[in-house]
């Protein structure tokens, strides 16, 4: 009988403390705030800060994390070539670095050798896939540089007017607002066309975000708005051309891409006209233009330097915060959460398990993002579906490394285009889902709000 | 008993402070001065140095390429193969220390971008496509530069002769030439010396209200970094070297036309050495790092100096070298790993411990 209360008491003690679990990360207190991808964290304010590669790499993994960077930086050249062949006919730039500057974002312009904007292109209506359907003669992103002997599928002009805003406290910001036409098109292009721009994003964290499970993602939805703070965020579906599943989407403006392979095979076919074993066809597939280029052997990209390069963007580490007892920051950081920017720009989340690379497994991250869709206003609308995505919804843009583009970019841009100069500029675009945050944060005062950015500054 | 412990720590204790010397403590006086004027020199005597004479050979360049454009004879193609070869040895000394415009501004993919686009570049000179500057400017950087330049005046074996050079061919050379100097020579130097960019200005202001710089280290991480001295290192050692040595693929290297390969690696190192040393009798990083451990000071001179002196075992042009002397060349490949670690490591720890500024 006394054995029997026993087993009840030990029963009900263990049980209490099951009660207690929440499968949730561990709190704060013991952790170095400082590493925002967790054992991928690496200490480096210079220009190079996103070109690290993660700590304690064997030897094996760090010879293929070369090779990768190696493949990144090389420029493409028209076929036939006895190296790096296969640019074009069309494409928008002609290496990965060109528009992804120091492993960061791109300069807001198009056609230029610098440029890293480019523009999505389709009409209403979805494919067999439910993904955007295409233009027949210019597919679904618009090329707008070529090899000699092809046309470009159009020139992009941009221009921008200026939008005054003014805080509550009188102090007024000046945002632009841009426009984007297309000129020039190789051939008529009908009317009732949608166009999305796309800047390119800075590489920081992919191969941890690739790593956060499906179910954590997912935890962070709030359809019916249940905690009344206006956010409810969406996961995108998507098709994976390569594994021909319809997967969670992840990477993209719109998370529109499920794995770091597709990422980049795309970015390789479209942005540059290289195709590969993932994406094998040309984006100028079903153009008269594409047999303006003879002497092609297809696929254009060597499977193991396609492995190299989806290899080295994982393995890329994630610059630590600076400044983290700064008394500033850390009220900075406060009021970040005060105004409900962390509903969406998520600071804390812990990764899933990758058996071949422990620096990303289980690892407890600051990627300041939720990876989910939300409605962003009339402003920021492309008005171009995007799978699941509607044409007001963005992916929320993880911040970690948002302190350092000033380095690595030179000129820093902010927002799917790049229109927003500042940090600043870009909370003010924000709406939607996040008007009851930028309300709040108008409402501070200008002492508050340095706080906030200088808190964005340290990411 | 007693006594014994109070002589032994009294001793150990004096021990202690002889270890003590007020001259060589972190952030001293004496060492804030000598930073600074590490930084003055690098600026003007280094970078702005550097630059100044890259222009110079860019205006040769020119004038040589101008006149061969209306004399086209053989001696004066001579002489812009000569041209041409001396802005290459200047430029890949400046690649010692790439920080700042050169790549926030483009000119190094602009004027360096590797490899050409000669399917292209045949097909545009096959065409009518007119062949100005305007033109010119607006090509792919694979279309612009040295090499496209190189590629024209030495021929795909180095067998150039004038009388190949027709119109079109010219008309292309000058165009290269003209972009060369004045969209991208020119205005590097001036973004070091004038403003609106003043890159000099920004570097002699580290850590003191540098935009670019909070701190002098960051300025010195920078130079001796990925963007500087240890970069350059490992793209020659573990890049430009490395892959048509293990391919033993001579289409990999990086100027075939000119066999300038093996001059341009060396003259990397030579650049990263006049960062460590400075130039024209100024200071350098040498001076700080002497000040405080000469013996580390020691081994990066004598393993730059080493460095430097294996590329004369490979006496082949490199596009030779990769088959038939791997020897050798595996042998500079290991220089440069000694020394970039050297320089990744014992130097940036260095720095970090011994400046707070």
């Amino acid at each position: 009988m006394k054995k029997l209360y026993i087993i009840i008491a030990i029963g009900f003690f263990v049980g209490s403390f099951s009660m207690c679990h929440k499968a949730d990360v561990f709190p704060d207190n013991g952790y170095d705030e400082r590493l925002s991808g967790g054992a991928a964290t690496v200490f480096d304010v210079s220009s190079k800060a996103f070109t690290n590669m993660i700590e304690g790499l064997d030897g094996r993994n760090a010879i293929v994390h070369e090779m990768g960077d190696a493949a990144f930086e090389r420029t493409f050249v028209a076929p036939p070539s006895p190296v790096f062949t296969g640019l074009g006919p069309i494409f928008n730039n002609i290496s990965c670095v060109n528009c992804h500057r120091n492993d960061g974002e791109g300069i807001p312009t198009a056609g230029f050798s610098n440029s890293g904007l480019l523009m999505r292109i389709s009409q209403p209506g979805t494919d067999t896939h439910g993904g955007p359907l295409a233009i027949p003669g210019f597919g679904a992103q618009i090329q707008d540089q070529s090899v000699f002997g092809a046309k470009p599928e159009a020139n992009i002009d941009i221009s921008y007017t200026d939008v005054q805003v003014t805080y509550p406290d009188g102090s007024v910001t000046v945002l632009r607002k841009p426009t984007y036409t297309l000129k020039n098109p190789y051939i008529p292009l009908t009317t009732g066309y949608m166009l999305s721009p796309r800047l390119a994003p800075p590489l920081v964290g992919m191969g941890l975000l690739e790593k956060v499970t499906e179910s954590t993602i997912l935890s962070f939805v709030d359809a019916d708005d249940k905690n009344d703070d206006g956010i409810t965020g969406k996961a995108n579906y998507v098709y994976n051309p390569y594994t021909k599943q319809t997967e969670i989407g992840r990477f993209g403006l719109k998370a529109n891409t499920s794995t770091l392979a597709v990422q980049i095979a795309t970015a390789y076919q479209q942005d540059m006209g290289v195709t590969s074993y993932v994406q094998t066809e040309e984006s100028a597939f079903g153009q008269e233009q594409l047999n303006i280029v003879t002497g092609d052997v297809q696929p254009e990209l060597p499977d193991t330097i396609l492995n190299h390069v989806i290899f080295y963007v994982k393995t890329l580490a994630v610059p630590a915060r600076r400044n983290v007892t700064d008394e500033n920051i850390k009220q900075g950081a406060l009021l970040f959460n005060q105004v409900n920017c962390s509903g969406c720009h998520r600071p804390t989340m812990q990764t899933g398990v990758d058996i071949t690379l422990s620096q990303i497994s289980s690892q407890r991250i600051h990627p300041y993002t939720d990876l989910l869709l939300h409605d962003m206003g009339d402003g920021l609308a492309d008005s171009r579906p995007d799978y699941l995505a509607t044409g007001r919804e963005w992916r929320t843009q993880p911040l970690w490394g948002i302190g350092l583009l000033q380095k690595t970019t030179g000129t820093p841009y902010y927002l799917h285009d790049g229109r927003a100069r500042t940090a600043e500029e870009a909370i003010l675009w924000h709406d939607g889902e996040a008007k009851k945050s930028k309300e709040q944060f108008m409402q501070l005062s200008k002492a508050e709000r340095d706080k906030v950015l200088n808190f964005l500054q340290s990411l | 008993m007693k006594k014994n412990i109070f002589i032994i720590s009294a001793i150990t204790g004096i021990i202690f402070m002889g270890c003590h010397k007020a001259s060589t403590t972190p952030g001293s006086v004496d060492f804030v001065t000598l930073e600074q004027s590490v930084i003055n020199d690098f600026v003007n005597n280094v970078a702005i140095g550097q630059y100044s004479k890259l222009t110079d050979a860019a205006v040769s360049l020119n004038g040589a390429i101008t006149t061969l454009n209306s004399t086209t004879t053989d001696a004066n193609l001579l002489v812009t193969q000569t041209a041409w070869k001396n802005i290459r040895h200047v430029w890949e000394q400046c690649e010692g220390f790439l920080i700042g415009p050169v790549e926030a501004n483009d000119y190094d993919p602009n004027i360096d971008t590797w490899p050409t686009d000669y399917t292209q570049m045949d097909s545009l000179l096959a065409s009518s496509n007119d062949l100005e500057l305007a033109d010119i400017q607006s090509l792919p950087q694979s279309l612009r530069g040295f090499h496209p330049i190189e590629y024209i005046i030495f021929g795909e074996n180095g067998a150039r002769k004038a009388n190949e050079l027709d119109a079109r061919k010219k008309q292309y050379l000058v165009s290269l030439a003209a972009d060369l100097l004045y969209n991208n020579v020119q205005p590097l130097y001036q973004s070091w010396t004038a403003a609106p960019v003043n890159y000099g200005e920004t570097v002699l202001k580290a850590g003191n209200g540098s935009n670019e710089y909070a701190t002098r280290l960051d300025f010195f991480l920078d130079v001796v970094g990925e963007n500087g001295m240890s970069g350059i290192c490992g793209e020659v050692g573990s890049g430009k070297m490395k892959e048509p040595f293990d391919s033993k693929d001579p289409k990999l290297c990086e100027s075939p036309y000119s066999g300038n390969t093996s001059i341009d690696f060396r003259d990397n190192i030579i650049g990263l050495q006049s960062v460590y040393l400075g130039l024209s009798g100024g200071k350098g990083l040498k001076d700080l790092v002497a000040a405080k451990n000469k013996n580390l000071d020691n081994q990066i001179q004598r393993q730059i100096t080493a460095a430097i002196n294996s590329f004369s075992n490979i006496t082949d042009p490199f596009e030779k070298a990769i088959i038939d002397q791997r020897v050798q060349v595996q042998q500079t490949m290991s220089q440069l790993e000694t020394l970039q670690s050297l320089l990744e490591n014992d130097l940036t720890v260095f720095l970090q411990e011994n400046m707070k500024d």
